[in-house]
């Protein structure tokens, strides 16, 4: 069977600047399509810049992080941008427009990537929300709404338009313990679609049920990722 | 021989500040004229701004221009027709109005109004994050926040401008009748007008008002975007970029005036 490589990290390092307040060392993983890793970074690792260093926002120290066998640092520019609107990401923190409404958030990196009508974008992003518990799609600005329901706005923005890679950084903060399962499902769908999923989480708390889903685990053992389950 | 180089370092700082704003005006121009570039959510955004710096505009440039209409044209008319010189009222006119007076004040409310809004909007979306969530998503900030609004602000200081120059006239004229001053009929006011118009004076105003116009949307953004960390950093870039566009605004004008008509 062939595997297609969709993340790669190879002996990565990155000495922390901010607005990352955590150093990495030599972080080899990867990332095959339909593959869904958990990185668990354990207690107060806020500015971990694993997600960033995933989506070629910053450049390593050493090493190479490849996507979809590009090297980030090789891109140019366009072909870089054009590369993350095959990403869907949730933040750990922010991360929102905010002189934009809800659903223009969620839909904006479909409507600059692509020509899909809006109408059909917007549909695809209801059927998310009504997965994720909303009765309608989210259409107020950021700052009206509460932590949970941007946390599981999030999950809509980083699914829709079925990437290649899915980085959810803490998807699960901000809401109940046993609010991950539509989230679980949903992202299990996208893997069997080929894509790559990295859940980054503090720890199991949450996916306490769901763990066999992962066929990758790592853990934070200080700068280094270590690998639990591969 | 410190204070020598700190006189140097100071200097070298500012031409390199404003050799990045001319670099970042090339690549504005540019990327402009390329269709990729201009994907549907860039598009919205250059609504947005047109919206905001254009229309939203108007009536307060329409006000400004019948002030100065009824100050200066009026004037104008008033002391030509005195002297016997009522056919230089044509040329005048144009020279104040056209070629000077209504880019560099349009330009210059354009600043205050828009351009310190565009700087503070920058430098908040800096500090929250938003310029790195855009980057995170493919959204090239540059094409995404920066080219709408240097292309949007020069559009619409063009449009404005126009706009002043019409009420400007139209005001001056009006009040003239109304003050008694000989203004002659409408049509010889309009023939003096459009007789003393020339080539360069098209020339004129469209340089004053693009690319002065764009390049106070560029000195904007540029401020705004250099905020890092803290909110402190906002009123003061946003102080910057008034300053700046402001001395670019009348350095380039002045600039433009000599290399047209000498």
């Amino acid at each position: 069977m062939i595997t297609t490589s969709i993340l790669r990290f190879e002996n990565v390092s990155l000495t922390a600047q901010p607005p990352y307040a955590l150093d990495v060392t030599e972080i080899s993983l990867e990332l095959n399509a339909g593959e869904l890793g958990l990185a668990l970074t354990g207690a107060s690792t806020e500015g971990l810049p694993l997600a960033d260093l995933a989506s070629g926002l910053v450049a390593p120290n050493a090493g190479q992080v490849r996507f979809q066998d590009q090297d980030w640092q090789a891109c140019h520019p366009d072909t870089a941008a054009n590369a993350r609107g095959r990403i869907g990401r949730i933040f750990e923190k922010r991360g929102w427009i905010s002189n934009l409404d809800m659903d223009e958030n969620i839909t904006l990196a479909q409507r600059h990537h692509t020509t899909r009508p809006v109408a059909e974008i917007e549909a695809e992003a209801l059927a998310l929300a009504k997965q994720f518990g909303f009765e309608d799609l989210p259409r107020a600005r950021p700052a009206v709404l509460r932590a949970g329901e941007l946390r599981r706005s999030a999950w809509i923005r980083a699914l829709v338009g079925s990437p290649m890679l899915a980085l959810l950084e803490h998807p699960l903060r901000d809401l109940p313990a046993q609010a991950a399962a539509p989230l679980v499902a949903a992202v299990q769908a996208a893997a069997a679609r080929g894509a790559a999923v990295l859940w980054i989480a503090e720890s199991f708390q949450g996916l306490e049920t769901c763990r066999t889903v992962f066929s990758k685990v790592w853990t934070l053992e200080g700068a280094r990722l270590v690998a639990a389950k591969e | 021989m410190s204070f020598l180089n700190n006189i140097g370092a100071g200097w070298v700082d500012k031409g390199r500040t404003w050799r990045h704003y001319l670099a970042m005006l090339w690549s504005v121009a540019c990327i402009a004229a390329q269709p990729r570039y201009w994907p549907r959510t860039t598009r919205n955004v250059f609504a947005r701004q047109v919206l905001f710096t254009g229309v939203e505009a108007w009536k307060f440039i329409a006000l400004i221009a019948c002030m100065v209409g009824l100050s200066i044209v009026v004037q104008f008319q008033v002391w030509l027709t005195k002297f016997g010189q009522t056919q230089l009222l044509g040329p005048i006119l144009v020279m104040a109005v056209v070629r000077e007076l209504g880019p560099l004040l349009v330009n210059f409310i354009i600043i205050g109004r828009s351009g310190t809004a565009m700087a503070i909007e920058m430098g908040n979306m800096q500090i929250a994050g938003e310029v790195r969530a855009l980057d995170a998503q493919g959204l090239d900030p540059f094409t995404y926040l920066v080219l709408p609004r240097v292309a949007g602000a020069a559009v619409s200081i063009f449009c404005l401008t126009i706009i002043f120059i019409v009420v400007a006239f139209f005001s001056g004229y009006l009040c003239g009748v109304l003050t008694g001053a000989q203004t002659g009929n409408p049509l010889r006011f309009l023939e003096s007008i459009f007789g003393a118009l020339q080539q360069a004076d098209v020339l004129n105003v469209l340089i004053k008002t693009l690319v002065c116009g764009a390049m106070t949307g560029v000195i904007c953004c540029a401020e705004g975007l250099s905020v890092s960390t803290a909110s402190t950093e906002v009123p003061q870039a946003a102080t910057r970029a008034v300053v700046r566009s402001t001395a670019a605004l009348f350095v380039m004008s002045a600039l433009v005036s000599l290399v047209t008509y000498f």
